[in-house]
């Protein structure tokens, strides 16, 4: 069964070619979203499985949106992605709620479902 | 109040002296018996106090014209003597004797109650005025024609309590006489009160020119509290005789602690001696010409600012900037040198009523108060630019982080998903038509192009390579063309400047420009440059909403940034009025 994949970003052209290129990857994208508010209305509509999420948002920025998002029952899987690199960003990325982290440049279904799978980072309890 | 003229003053004089004499003769002559043993101390006494009022009256009337008091303490000393009509034995002289007899007690209300302007200034002091010369000639004219008392003709001593001795006669006071001595001890006693009160209130300043006239009318009224008092308790009038001889001692020794309360300031002025050499004894410091100031003008709470006529303001000693305006209870005195102002003094407003005080210590402390201006003056520039360079610091920081923002929302953002496009169109290469990856690869140029449109227009703001290479006329031509609200350049002068100047005109021009659009939303700017005496002006302004804020962090970094090379940045904004935004900048 192809993962299900909400994209969350604020620029209009990537979520255009995110979702072609995971769809070309394997995934299956359902739904897309502009900013953390709308973010979690459609993973509240949706449930997808997966969501890709950009770190730079107008309003709450992607890690307080991932720790929204982690307090969900049935918590998508979180990847944030950036146009930085996750050097920038230190160990943020690291203490997040979320799975993993994709450079913007670097997105792909194999990079993702890699970051999926990954090495197993244990998802915090939600509670 | 106006001045007393020599002549008005030498004739009152004389008048003084001949109504005393007057009543003194009324006494002797009059008709009445005065027991022998009195009539030396009543004579003695009466012409003292009547005599004291009159002489030191003129004398507080000269020194203090601004004062009613001198005026009051003359009027007291003739209608002390006015009493001495009684003591013609005759019907005229009875009925005149009684109306003023009292009058001088409703001067002396009107005396203490206003003491030290003589001015009644607020209700507590009218009424008490008012009642006090209600209860004089009006309620005296009531005994006479209304219950109409009568003379005792020719016998004994002068009716009306004229000499001071025990009366000769059952002592039986009526109804009548109690209330309204009820009401004489009312009023004397809520007299002693507001007297009080207003000592308690006063500043330091106001206390030392009103202690000695305070501390005399306790005296006195006390002493005419007891005795009417004693009246009023019905104990023997034989003990308010003592008291009554006291009272009228007191009196020809008051007038000179009035005197003194009105001319402490004169007294006070032979202060300034020590302080001239206070001030010439060491350094200045902040603090210490301030404290010089108020020890010797009796004022702990004075002020001090100066005036910096480069910055229209007034700072404080330390340079800090501090608001000088009218306040309740205060007042000021400029201090000007040349005819200009160099500070301003806040302090007690009793100190205005002795301008030659204040000017006398402002006098001697002049060139120390000049000299601290100066160091007033440094302190506050060197306040300026620590201010100025932290907001410059803050101001690059800002700028280098607006870049960074720009760059990674703007040009990385389009970079990324020209990467993405061609990795798609790699994945895609066996499966899709040729019109499908020719699509995508055009989506992959157009985001290229706009990345690079953003680079260039990120490069010129950071620094307009047009200025460097074809000076100030053609950066702002190009600056205008990109400006979204038409902007009219007019004819810039074909000439270049030095690079700094060049750089904070156009900075200032594209600051303006972007305000414009940004938040004035206005629908056109013209601009102008022009070469003044000893610099250039540019000028911008705009037709919009006007109501900028002169201290936002924009217009604040670009008032810095003029300031840095000795210029000036004003703006006039006023609500839907448009926004003016005017720089000079020196330049050789």
């Amino acid at each position: 069964m192809t993962p299900r994949v909400v994209i969350v970003d604020d620029h209009a052209p990537f979520r255009s070619l995110a979702r072609r290129l995971l769809g070309a990857g394997g995934f299956s994208v359902v739904g897309e979203a502009a900013d953390g508010a709308g973010a979690l209305a459609v993973v509240r509509d949706l449930t997808p499985d997966v969501v890709l999420l950009d770190v730079q948002l107008p309003g709450p920025d992607g890690f307080a949106v991932a720790e929204v998002l982690a307090r969900e029952p049935d918590a998508p899987v979180v990847v944030l992605v950036s146009s930085r690199a996750l050097l920038d960003y230190g160990s943020r990325v690291a203490a997040s709620t979320a799975r993993g982290f994709i450079a913007k440049a670097d997105l792909s279904g194999e990079t993702l479902q890699d970051v999926i799978r990954g090495p197993g980072r244990p998802v915090p309890c939600s509670g | 109040m106006q001045r007393l003229r020599p002549r008005t003053r030498a004739a009152l004089a004389a008048a003084g002296a001949a109504a005393g004499v007057a009543a003194a003769a009324a006494l002797v002559w009059g008709g009445y018996q005065v027991p022998a043993d009195l009539l030396a101390p009543t004579l003695v006494l009466d012409l003292a106090v009547g005599w004291s009022f009159i002489g030191v009256g003129l004398v507080a009337w000269r020194r203090r014209p601004d004062s009613r008091t001198g005026l009051l303490m003359v009027v007291l000393g003739f209608a002390w003597f006015a009493r001495f009509a009684v003591a013609v034995d005759s019907r005229a002289g009875f009925v005149v004797g009684v109306l003023v007899g009292s009058v001088y007690l409703s001067v002396l209300v009107h005396l203490l109650a206003t003491f030290p302007g003589g001015r009644v200034q607020d209700r507590t002091q009218r009424v008490l005025v008012t009642v006090g010369y209600l209860l004089s000639a009006p309620l005296d004219a009531v005994f006479l024609f209304v219950f109409g008392a009568q003379r005792q003709l020719g016998e004994g001593p002068p009716p009306n309590g004229l000499v001071i001795a025990p009366s000769n006669g059952e002592f039986d006071p009526s109804g009548v006489d109690l209330a309204v001595q009820a009401v004489v001890v009312v009023l004397f006693g809520s007299l002693l009160a507001t007297v009080f009160t207003r000592w308690r209130a006063a500043g330091p300043a106001q206390r030392r020119s009103l202690t000695p006239g305070a501390v005399g009318a306790a005296l006195i009224v006390g002493t005419i509290l007891v005795e009417r008092t004693a009246v009023l308790l019905l104990i023997p009038p034989a003990v308010g005789v003592a008291l009554a001889w006291s009272a009228a001692v007191v009196l020809v020794v008051w007038p000179l602690a009035l005197l003194l309360g009105l001319l402490r300031s004169q007294l006070d002025r032979s202060a300034v001696g020590p302080l001239i050499v206070e001030l010439g004894a060491g350094l200045p410091v902040p603090e210490r010409l301030r404290s010089a100031l108020a020890a010797t003008l009796h004022d702990p709470s004075l002020e001090l600012a100066y005036w910096l006529p480069e910055r229209r303001a007034f700072v404080d000693p330390a340079g800090a900037p501090v608001t000088v305006a009218p306040a309740r209870g205060r007042a000021m005195t400029y201090l000007e040198r040349d005819g200009a102002p160099i500070a301003v003094l806040v302090h007690d407003p009793v100190l205005a009523a002795e301008p030659e005080l204040v000017a006398a210590v402002a006098a001697g402390a002049g060139l120390a108060v000049e000299n601290d201006r100066l160091h007033a003056e440094v302190r506050s520039q060197l306040r300026e630019v620590q201010a100025s360079r932290a907001r410059i610091v803050e101001a690059a920081d800002g700028a280098r982080r607006r870049v960074e923002r720009d760059l990674h929302d703007g040009a990385q953002q389009r970079l990324v998903t020209v990467a993405l496009a061609l990795r798609l169109a790699h994945t895609q290469l066996g499966t899709a038509t040729s019109a499908e990856l020719a699509a995508l690869l055009d989506e992959a140029g157009a985001e290229l192009a706009g990345a690079l449109a953003e680079l260039r227009e990120l490069a010129r703001g950071i620094y307009p390579v047009l200025l460097t290479d074809a000076g100030l006329g053609p950066a702002l031509d190009s600056l205008a063309e990109r400006c979204p609200v038409p902007a009219v350049v007019a004819a810039v002068p074909a000439r270049r400047w030095a690079e700094a100047v060049e750089q904070t005109c156009y900075f200032v021009v594209s600051e303006a420009l972007a305000n414009a659009v940004k938040h004035a939303r206005a629908s056109q700017v013209a601009v102008e440059v022009r070469e003044t005496g000893g610099g250039l002006r540019v000028e911008v302004a705009d037709d919009g909403a006007g109501g900028a804020d002169a201290g936002g962090s924009g217009l604040r970094g670009l008032a810095d940034r003029v300031a840095t090379l000795g210029g000036e940045l004003t703006v006039r904004s006023p609500r839907g009025g448009g926004t003016r935004v005017v720089g000079t900048v020196p330049c050789a």
